[in-house]
């Protein structure tokens, strides 16, 4: 070292006089952290408040889901997917069974179809009004939070009715859904729609048009209609920008074709699109539900061949046929017929897809899963870098970011 | 091609009299030409459809039908249309011969529904026993319910009872109400067991495969493989019966060690036990069949076990570890080299031997070696051998190629009564003669080492007693009596500390100071085989691959079938060099 390092408590004019020399700082939000939500890491690079560069690492809940899933049969995929965007279980449950049928060339019945829509439409409640409750929270106002989880509550009581499980629902099967309705679930459902309206309304005023939360997130968290197409944004943060895009619409399937809805689409990719687009879809949600219990049927949920479905158990306990064909299928797993097949469905974050690969025995050979969250992530960092840290946190609440489906 | 001038100079022929037309020439020459499915296939004249359509991937289901058994075409279920037939009739095809430009079709309704037809009277009468049967997994009424019928019983009321535990004889117990009646059992018995024992008795509903009355009991030494041919669960092993559920069973292809035939095997094993032998098809040898005494000779495996070295006799034996013993032995060799018998076993591989006779030759100077192994038993007229040493070939040829003199078993013997041996290094504790009188000659010996794979007699009285895997631990290969080399592979992890014969020999030789480099048996072969004429051209690596995809219900890929953790059949995948592939140093 030069003989410069000796220390000279006394400042000189000089030094009293010029601008203060900085220097970057880098700083990690998480893995831990309260709004990061799921366990990533932003590795953010600081000047002064500004963000210089910013890297997102993830893989905290890495799980292997993609080569787990080549080790069980088609049906035990389905738990796994439950993990994947854990706040809208049954958006990815339905999603995946979908692509299996698609791939099988299987029509499921109507009801089913009626119950995919009315389970991935309730979670996309759930999904959206933990999005837009959390931004809250996470801008100062806690009272919003609190609403939105109340009636997400309320949702998560009715699916739990339904399925069984509050979070991990694995509710479905290939070739319908493993049970109907239960009874007096639509009176429950018709009731709670109307609290969650009620309590979704109370959101929306106390942060749409409140100045603070408007400040935070307005011309924050911009992203442009060209750089979201060439990440391959999709859902709400994609609609942002003013793409019409929802595969409900585009690429109709179960029975959306059949319902009325309109799709929000914003205007300036900012996080105050994002989350007010939300805000539209929850209505939208709500409608789409009350239409289905309208219009669907009473009639199977399950297609009848026991190729494919289980048979009913007094057949298992009482018949050979029954016993061979329940043992064939939970042992061998359905056999899907060899081929490969990319289906997607509207998930809340986006274009969930799957990309699905046969070798015509009763497991998946391949299995790989488009998650919405992923591209949107890679994304983030155009977003925020040159911005200031503190719209970092309402960017990050409204692409939301699910450890589940992005790692995987 | 004179022929053909000869015609063209004869006068013309007569018109030829009226009649069907003649069939056109045959589209390849001395071959059959037709078609499956829409598919083209050529075929030797006399092959019948099933067999043909194979090389196309097209499957005829069947159940009577065994490619080594004569045709009975009876269960009805390879139906198939056939232009070659009567209009509107469905042909057998396992009974059918292919026809010149026949078009077979497989997949049409009409040929469905038969199969559907035949699996609901298969199944009309069968008990709701896949939960208890030891069948399930690879059951063929399973299997083809799935593919042809998978469809509701139509059944009111109840089943036809009959017998379902007939005891046919000390092997095989028979369901009879499971049973389709295809009697491949009985043609099994009276064809290749030739011992005409099974018939079917009764008539209609109440038809059952039994034992025919004079003969009391089921007593060949072949009912075993009737267990193998039966596609549904009717006849079951009584040794298996109950102790495994197919499918958490994993395959390794292997030899039978029960006699000198070498019966090519699956070791049908989970975790680190053996479960039940599987003949395995090898025209040379044994063609699908195998005899009861080797089917039940897995056990020796199972048990009895050495599963760690021990030093010392009697009183202060005391257990030690691999490296503990390797120094021990070797302490206690080092004086006596040059004056060390050995006597090599023929129940040994032929890499054991490779290793072990070169350890011999090379460290201990021996000059020949005696030859133990497990005294003659009895012969039969098929496959049972009365050499019940699997190896006796290979031992002779690699002691040839050594230039290690051969001498018989009672040298040994006449030798350490004479007191002229002191010290005798063992490789295989099977001695034929009776094991106590072995080991009461071996009293005077100063230094008794052994590698056994089982306690005995003669390794209670070893000094150092080496404990050595079984051939499923390990891969390698046996050389049966007609001279046929055959290849084993690994099935599980040795047992214990076990390690292979071969090993013990590196160990031992390495620390006396003469390195033998090799880190498996693949390199034992690899490097030492080409000594040996006989062995020198043979193809280790290729022959009796493991499958990598299992019919029927495969098995989950981690431990949880049984197999330990991380444990894979075809070796340790090579992950970023932080482990070698197996067999690779």
């Amino acid at each position: 070292m030069a003989s410069g390092d000796e220390y000279d408590p006394t400042p000189s004019e000089d030094e009293l006089e010029a601008h203060l020399q900085t220097r970057n700082m880098v700083v990690n939000l998480g893995p831990s952290h309260p709004a990061t939500h799921g366990t990533v890491r932003l590795r953010i690079e600081l000047d002064g408040e500004t963000i210089v560069s910013m890297d997102p690492e993830i893989g905290f809940l890495h799980r292997g889901f993609q080569k787990s899933c080549e080790n069980v049969t088609w049906t035990q995929v389905l738990p796994y997917t439950d993990r994947l965007d854990y706040v809208a279980a049954l958006a990815n449950n339905f999603g995946y069974l979908t692509a299996v049928e698609t791939l099988m060339g299987v029509e499921i019945p109507e009801r089913a179809q009626y119950i995919r829509v009315i389970g991935a439409e309730m979670h996309r409640l759930a999904s959206h009004l933990t999005t837009a409750g959390a931004l809250g929270l996470e801008l100062g106002g806690f009272t919003a939070f609190l609403y939105a989880l109340e009636a997400r509550e309320l949702l998560t009581d009715r699916v739990t009715e339904l399925t069984g499980a509050r979070l991990t629902t694995s509710f479905g099967r290939i070739g319908g859904v493993n049970r109907d309705l239960p009874p007096g679930w639509v009176e429950k459902v018709t009731k709670t729609l109307i609290k969650v309206e009620e309590l979704a309304s109370e959101v929306d005023a106390l942060l749409t048009r409140n100045r603070i939360f408007t400040d935070r997130t307005r011309g924050t968290g911009v992203v442009t209609t060209e750089d979201a197409l060439d990440f391959g944004f999709t859902g709400p943060c994609l609609r942002a920008c003013g793409v019409d895009y929802d595969i409900r619409k585009a690429k109709p399937y179960w029975v959306y074709s059949k319902l009325e809805f309109k799709t929000a689409v914003g205007h300036n990719g900012d996080n105050f699109d994002r989350y007010y687009l939300r805000i539209m879809e929850i209505k939208e949600s709500i409608s789409m539900i009350r239409q289905c219990f309208a219009k669907m049927q009473p009639g199977p949920v399950m297609i009848e061949d026991w190729r494919i479905a289980l048979p009913p158990k007094e057949d298992v306990y009482s018949s050979i046929e029954g016993v061979i064909a329940h043992f064939k299928l939970v042992m061998e797993g359905v056999p899907v017929p060899p081929g490969e097949v990319y289906h997607s469905t509207e998930s809340p974050n986006g274009e969930l897809g799957w990309y699905l690969r046969s070798d015509g025995s009763g497991r998946p050979y391949k299995c790989h899963v488009r998650a919405p969250g992923f591209q949107i992530l890679s994304g983030l960092k155009r977003m925020c870098e040159g911005k200031m840290l503190a719209d970092l946190i309402p960017t990050f609440d409204t692409i939301n970011m699910i450890g589940g489906e992005v790692e995987q | 091609m004179s022929d053909d001038k000869k015609v063209e100079a004869a006068p013309p022929k007569p018109p030829p009299p009226a009649g069907p037309p003649a069939p056109p020439p045959p589209k390849n020459p001395g071959m059959v030409t037709f078609t499956v499915d829409g598919k083209e296939v050529i075929a030797k004249p006399g092959t019948n459809m099933v067999e043909a359509v194979k090389q196309v991937g097209v499957e005829i289901p069947y159940y009577c039908y065994h490619p080594r058994l004569t045709i009975a075409a009876n269960c009805r279920m390879c139906l198939v249309e056939s232009s070659g037939a009567p209009p509107g009739k469905l042909v057998p095809a396992c009974q059918t011969a292919i026809g010149e430009g026949v078009a077979i079709k497989t997949t049409t309704d009409k040929v469905r529904d038969s199969q559907r037809s035949v699996m609901e009277f298969l199944l009309l009468n069968h008990p709701v026993d896949c939960s208890i049967c030891d069948q399930a997994g690879e059951c063929k009424l399973q299997d083809y319910y799935m593919r042809y019928d998978f469809k509701p019983t139509k059944l009111e009321g109840g089943k036809i009872l009959r017998n379902k535990r007939k005891v046919l004889g000390d092997l095989v117990v028979l369901d009879q109400e499971r049973c389709v009646l295809c009697t491949r059992c009985v043609r099994f018995m009276d064809e290749v067991a030739k011992a005409p024992q099974l018939g079917v008795f009764g008539r209609g509903s109440h038809e059952v495969i039994d034992v025919a009355p004079h003969f009391g009991k089921l007593d060949s030494n072949y009912s075993g493989n009737i267990v193998d041919i039966c596609p549904v669960g009717a006849l079951l092993n009584r040794d298996f019966r109950f102790r495994a559920r197919a499918w958490f069973l994993s395959a390794a292809p292997s030899v039978c060690t029960g006699c000198s035939r070498g019966c090519s095997t699956f070791t049908d094993f989970m975790g680190q036990d053996v479960y039940r032998y599987r003949p395995r098809e090898n025209e040379a040898i044994n063609k699908s069949w195998m005899c009861d005494e080797g089917r039940l000779s897995y056990k020796q495996i199972n048990q009895n076990r050495v599963l760690s070295s021990v030093l010392g006799r009697g009183a202060d034996s005391r257990e030690a570890s691999n490296a503990e013993a390797v120094k021990y032995a070797a302490m206690k060799l080092q004086p006596l080299a040059g004056g060390v018998a050995v006597m090599a076993s023929p129940v040994a591989s032929n890499e054991d031997l490779l290793a072990g006779l070169a350890f011999a030759r090379d460290v201990l100077k021996a000059k020949q070696i005696y030859v133990s192994g497990r005294p003659a038993g009895a012969a039969d007229f098929f496959l049972m051998q009365a050499d019940k040493n699997p190896n006796r070939k290979g031992l002779e040829w690699i002691a040839a190629a050594y230039g290690l003199a051969v001498k018989p078993f009672t040298d040994l013997t006449a030798a350490l009564d004479a007191g002229t041996i002191k010290a005798l290094y063992a490789i295989g504790a099977d001695v034929p003669e009776a094991d106590e009188v072995f080991a009461k000659r071996t009293e005077k010996l100063e230094l008794f080492i052994v590698n056994a794979t089982n306690t005995s007699k003669v390794t209670a009285a070893a000094h150092v007693l080496l404990a050595t895997t079984s051939h499923v631990e390990d891969e390698g290969t046996f050389t049966q009596e007609a001279g046929i080399t055959q290849r084993f592979r690994r099935a599980f992890p040795p047992k214990g500390a076990a390690q292979p014969s071969w090993k013990w020999a590196v160990d031992l030789a390495l620390e006396l100071g003469n390195e033998i480099k090799a880190m498996s048996s693949r390199d034992v072969f690899r490097s030492m085989a080409s000594a040996v004429p006989e062995l020198k051209d043979f193809a280790w690596d290729k022959l009796a691959p493991m499958s990598k995809i299992r019919p029927g219900i495969t098995t989950m890929a981690s431990g949880a079938d049984g197999r330990p953790p991380g444990w894979r059949e075809d070796g340790i995948p090579n992950m970023r060099g932080l482990s070698t592939p197996q067999g690779t140093t």
